[in-house]
């Protein structure tokens, strides 16, 4: 579950760049929702995502999850109750490390490292028969480095990653934007396979509105920094793009000028 | 070149090869270029022969030495992450510092260690073995009890890295940012890391006096430069992905690397004498950093400041 109340996020403040990126957001995930999260650049989906994850702090309002205030936690800390996928496929793994040691790492999140081996049989014939599911022979290739995979490989192997520790948070930030359109779809799918089979409670935040409706339960749309729109059920089922944008234009007002929005 | 001079060289290859292995840790694992160790080399070897020179039971000396280079990679750790300061700067700053301490810890700027007891004497069962093949005595005893100390220590070192806390480690150089979302507590392993390097040289430098024979504040230039011209070496000789053949090819580097300066000094045709050490190994270290292809870890200088 995720809790997210009246938060503001202010970078740069008293300087003449301040950028006020959320301005008292609210916004609720129950256990086990799939919600797509939408807006133009600037909007603060990234931010949204970053106090979430502790990378941003929040200075006014609160962030829950699973009912535990982490409003002042770091983000190593929070690790233990979120995963997190990045945009950029180098991001979320490291390069000079193997896959098998990338995976060690994230099976340990959330509880302390001591001095036993990282990896041992039990676990890399558990690595192995988890990369064996993505069907692209990486099982094979346990101790390659990270580095020589693909883009679209390496957020497959992340997507992995954030499922090992047994988090039943997950963070999507744009994780296909980075990745050729037959790539994206995999991963999406992919993406989709993973947070039902675990049941996780999962926030996507996506530069296509295509995908934030195919995608997930629910749809929230972000405008300078606060939630203008959230919808879910059969009003959802029944939209499509361009009700979308008409929906934008009624909420705000004004015409969506951002053409990345436009054209996805 | 004669066998006593080539001893020579691989004992002090070994005594460096513990250099190699903490400038290792902080440039190729941590990537936090740390130039504490021109002052914590000599840090070890003042703490070693001080307390050996006041009739303290060497091994005792020689921890004591390693916490004390705990302690000023911790300083370094601490300004950086602390207070933001440039690493390199940071480093310098305490390596500064440490100059004005050697010189209280030892009270005189050279400390003499002749027929005193040393960490060697405990190597003395090896002496049949050495009469046995016609060695020289003290020489070979040297150079064996250092390959013992130093094999030991680098198996330790390669394990540890392979341990999860190891791996967290190398995750906090390698992707800082993946590493937190991970988990991982960055800063603690930056200390951790740069006070375990800053240990290993400074009981290089223990280990240095009591081989030597004598400790002086001046045995710290260069340090750094003549760690990482080991790890290059070794890295060049050993071109692998495995750590643990990584941990070993510091050993191998270093003691290559003072086996050709060794014999650059021996031959007599190109003139050199032994003060030309530093400019040697500069110009053999800026060459190497020059060509193509030679992993660098230079690099690391200009990529990121204060995670």
């Amino acid at each position: 579950m995720i809790s997210v109340r009246d938060v503001h996020v202010t970078f740069g403040r008293g300087t003449p760049l301040e950028n006020r990126a959320l301005r008292g957001l609210d916004l609720s995930v129950p256990d086990g929702e799939f919600i797509t999260v939408i807006g133009s650049n600037g909007a603060g989906k990234s931010t949204l995502l970053n106090v979430l994850s502790g990378d941003a702090r929040a200075e006014r309002g609160t962030v829950e999850v699973d009912g535990i205030d982490v409003t002042r936690w770091p983000t190593p800390k929070r690790a233990g109750l979120i995963a997190r996928v990045f945009q950029d496929p180098m991001a979320g793994t490291c390069e000079r490390l193997t896959i098998e040691e990338n995976m060690a790492l994230a099976q340990a999140r959330g509880r302390a490292r001591g001095l036993g081996a990282a990896l041992d049989r039990p676990r890399r014939a558990l690595f192995r028969d988890k990369l064996a599911v993505l069907g692209l022979g990486l099982e094979n290739r346990l101790g390659d480095s990270m580095g020589l995979l693909s883009g679209g490989q390496r957020q497959a192997v992340s997507l992995l990653m954030s499922t090992l520790a047994g988090t039943k948070t997950l963070l999507l930030d744009e994780h296909t934007a980075a990745l050729d359109p037959r790539t994206a779809a995999f991963v999406l799918d992919l993406t989709r396979r993973i947070v039902d089979e675990q049941k996780l409670t999962a926030l996507m935040v996506t530069h296509s509105m295509r995908d934030a409706l195919d995608h997930g339960s629910r749809t929230v749309m972000l405008h300078e920094g606060k939630v203008v729109f959230d919808i879910a059920g059969e009003r959802r089922k029944a939209m499509d793009v361009p009700d979308l944008l008409r929906l934008f234009k009624q909420v705000r007002g004004e015409e969506l000028s951002d053409d990345s929005l436009l054209l996805s | 070149m004669s066998l006593i001079a080539t001893l020579g060289a691989i004992e002090i290859g070994l005594v460096f090869a513990l250099v190699a292995l903490g400038v290792y840790i902080t440039f190729r694992v941590l990537d936090f270029p740390d130039l504490t160790v021109d002052g914590t080399l000599p840090l070890g070897a003042a703490v070693a022969a001080a307390m050996i020179a006041g009739g303290v039971n060497p091994v005792l000396a020689t921890l004591a030495a390693i916490v004390a280079g705990c302690l000023a990679g911790t300083v370094t750790a601490w300004l950086n992450i602390r207070f933001s300061i440039l690493h390199l700067l940071a480093g310098i700053l305490t390596m500064t510092a440490l100059f004005s301490i050697n010189l209280r810890v030892m009270g005189v700027p050279n400390i003499p260690l002749m027929n005193r007891p040393t960490v060697i004497d405990f190597f003395t069962w090896l002496n049949p073995l050495i009469a046995a093949a016609g060695l020289p005595a003290r020489p070979t005893l040297r150079v064996l009890a250092l390959l013992i100390i130093v094999t030991v220590i680098a198996a330790l070192l390669a394990r540890f890295l392979k341990t999860e806390f190891g791996l967290a480690m190398r995750a906090t150089g390698a992707n800082p940012r993946m590493a937190r979302a991970q988990g991982i507590r960055t800063d603690m392993y930056i200390y951790v890391g740069v006070a375990l390097s800053n240990g290993l040289v400074a009981l290089a430098g223990a280990l240095f006096a009591q081989t030597a024979g004598f400790a002086d504040v001046s045995i710290g230039t260069g340090t750094i430069i003549a760690g990482l011209a080991a790890v290059i070496l070794g890295e060049t000789i050993f071109r692998t992905k495995s750590i643990v053949v990584a941990v070993f090819s510091c050993l191998i580097g270093a003691i290559a690397y003072r086996l050709a300066i060794a014999l650059a000094l021996n031959a007599g045709w190109l003139g050199l004498r032994a003060s030309d050490l530093n400019l040697v190994t500069a110009v053999l270290v800026g060459i190497a950093l020059m060509l193509p292809g030679v992993a660098n870890p230079l690099r690391s200088l200009f990529k990121r400041s204060a995670p």
